[in-house]
């Protein structure tokens, strides 16, 4: 059979596969879940008290946890990433860009669990003497989050950047523009579309995020009330739940845990959609 | 052979000894050439013979692009200041500004028509909005575009035809001021009718600024120029006599036997 007619049924096969295999993952949690979503469940779910020795299976620390990591982490991380893009494109030396993206990339290769591991002995141990406390913190996974999404961040920037300088450049060198000036009011303002991709696709890495919160959180089960206290983020709960337990009725509400997830992911994702159709 | 104009009419770009490399290959060697002031000079010459890269030369565009190493000497008479425009102290981005430049397609940039306009003059000399768009009109008014856009100056430059597009980019280099205007091929991508539109404007530009055009069109070269040069593969340039660009038949013959 000619090579051209087979290329586009194993593109679709593989597609088919890929669409039906979310589906079922989502109809799996949905399952699952859907008992936990029903009748006086539901209400424990949504409470603030995690006791499961006493029936009460309350996630939504863990939700309000998900939710500030991935936030603090993005309000560190974005802007840091924003700045390393402007200062490769333009705002630093021409020759600090290539060595400052090699770094970056290499980043992206370095396993979670060693950024957990590093933290654990070496920021967990400054946050302990600069403060009080045990270190475990909101704070030390915040850092560490913020430095694991710093290359999604900063890949996807340096992408549409490149884009839009290739089209741009030499344009904008002829009418009198600095590098400063091209990055700053011409790249920048122009790469609208990245600098929404790259926001959502970081909070989505760092909300979906499991080792480092687990490593480095503490993982209380509480609404946190300064970034030095602990928290527990629903990735870690699902972690910690499904290492000790498989059976009762805590169990079951992992599976909430996962729609909700699922969701988040779902709406990021959705969200990327409609901007690349507008 | 050097073409040199006189010390009494000094030329407004003055080229010694110039010589372009990219990545270690040499487009350009040892040429030496003046542009005299006011008038249209064509550069004519075969693809690949360097054309381009001596029009970036003079206003230091080739250093954008990688691998490019230049070394000689380019004197440019901007106003009343005579400009070295590879000595060090040079601000490169005034000496881009004042020598402008179009290029072969029209490059407008992604915004509306008059953000084009209005964003290198915000951008380079920091004019507030107001005399922005006063001179954006009379950019405008200037390339004969602004009958044709005036209702629509908020829409995207990239919904202009080609032949306006190409006019608009004329517009935005004229609204900020240049002394120079380098072209680099204007009407090549351009139909028949909105190519006679570009030679319209540059005669009459040509009125007010020194115009340096590249050009593979030798009818144009004969009806708008005033000086001819021909390029040999960057080595080698010909200044070509009045009486040969203004006769077309000796025009034709001469660049058969030159290139």
């Amino acid at each position: 059979m000619p090579r051209g007619n087979i290329t586009p049924s194993l593109l679709l096969f593989a597609t088919l596969v890929s669409a039906l295999s979310v589906l079922a993952i989502f109809g799996f949690l949905l399952w699952f879940a859907a008992p936990v979503f029903t009748g006086e469940t539901l209400s424990s779910l949504l409470s603030w008290q995690w006791r499961p020795q006493q029936g009460e299976f309350g996630i939504l620390p863990m939700l309000a946890g998900s939710l500030c990591l991935a936030g603090s982490a993005m309000l560190l991380a974005y802007p840091l990433g924003l700045g390393l893009c402007c200062f490769m494109h333009g705002l630093g030396p021409t020759w600090a860009a290539r060595p400052l993206l090699g770094i970056v990339r290499g980043m992206t290769s370095v396993p979670t669990v060693v950024y957990g591991l590093v933290s654990a002995f070496l920021l967990i141990p400054l946050i302990r003497a600069g403060f009080s406390g045990s270190g475990f913190s909101w704070l030390a996974a915040g850092l560490t989050l913020a430095m694991l999404i710093l290359p999604t961040i900063v890949l996807i920037l340096d992408s549409q950047f490149r884009t839009i300088h290739a089209q741009t450049q030499l344009t904008a060198a002829a009418l009198g523009f600095t590098p400063a000036q091209q990055v700053l009011r011409l790249t920048l303002p122009l790469s609208t579309r990245g600098l929404l991709v790259a926001a959502a696709l970081g909070f989505g890495r760092a909300i979906g995020d499991t080792l480092i919160p687990l490593m480095l959180a503490g993982n209380a089960p509480l609404l946190p009330h300064s970034p030095l206290d602990p928290l527990r983020t629903l990735t870690s709960h699902i972690a910690l739940v499904v290492a000790t337990d498989s059976q009762s009725a805590a169990y079951g509400s992992l599976f909430a845990c996962g729609v909700i997830l699922f969701m988040v992911s779902l709406l990021v994702n959705l969200a990327l959609r409609r901007l690349r159709h507008e | 052979m050097d073409h040199r104009t006189d010390a009494l009419n000094p030329a407004a770009i003055r080229i010694r000894h110039l010589s372009v490399s990219f990545a270690n290959r040499p487009v350009l060697r040892d040429l030496s050439l003046d542009i005299p002031a006011g008038g249209l000079t064509f550069l004519l010459g075969r693809s690949g013979s360097g054309k381009t890269t001596l029009l970036r030369a003079i206003n230091r565009l080739n250093e954008c692009l990688p691998g490019c190493a230049t070394c000689g000497q380019i004197e440019l008479q901007l106003g009343a200041t005579r400009l070295d425009a590879y000595a060090p102290s040079t601000p490169v981005e005034e000496l881009r500004r004042r020598a402008g430049m179009v290029f072969q397609s029209p490059n407008v940039l992604p915004l509306s028509i008059a953000r084009n306009l209005s964003l290198p003059l915000a951008v380079t000399l920091g004019l507030g909005a107001a005399e922005c768009e006063a001179r954006t009109e009379q950019a405008l008014r200037e390339v004969h575009l602004w009958n044709e856009v005036k209702n629509r100056l908020g829409a995207p430059a990239a919904t202009l035809s080609g032949g306006q597009q190409q006019r608009l980019c004329l517009a935005r280099t004229l609204a900020l001021r240049p002394d120079i205007l380098l072209l680099d091929e204007p009407t090549a991508s351009l139909d028949f009718k909105a190519a006679r539109q570009i030679e319209e404007l540059l005669a009459e530009l040509k009125l007010r600024y020194t115009l340096l055009v590249v050009s593979h069109s030798l009818s144009q070269a004969h009806r708008l120029a005033d000086q001819v040069f021909v390029l040999h593969d960057g080595q080698r340039i010909e200044a070509l006599p009045e009486s040969t660009f203004r006769d077309k038949e000796a025009l034709m013959s001469a660049l058969d036997e030159l290139v």
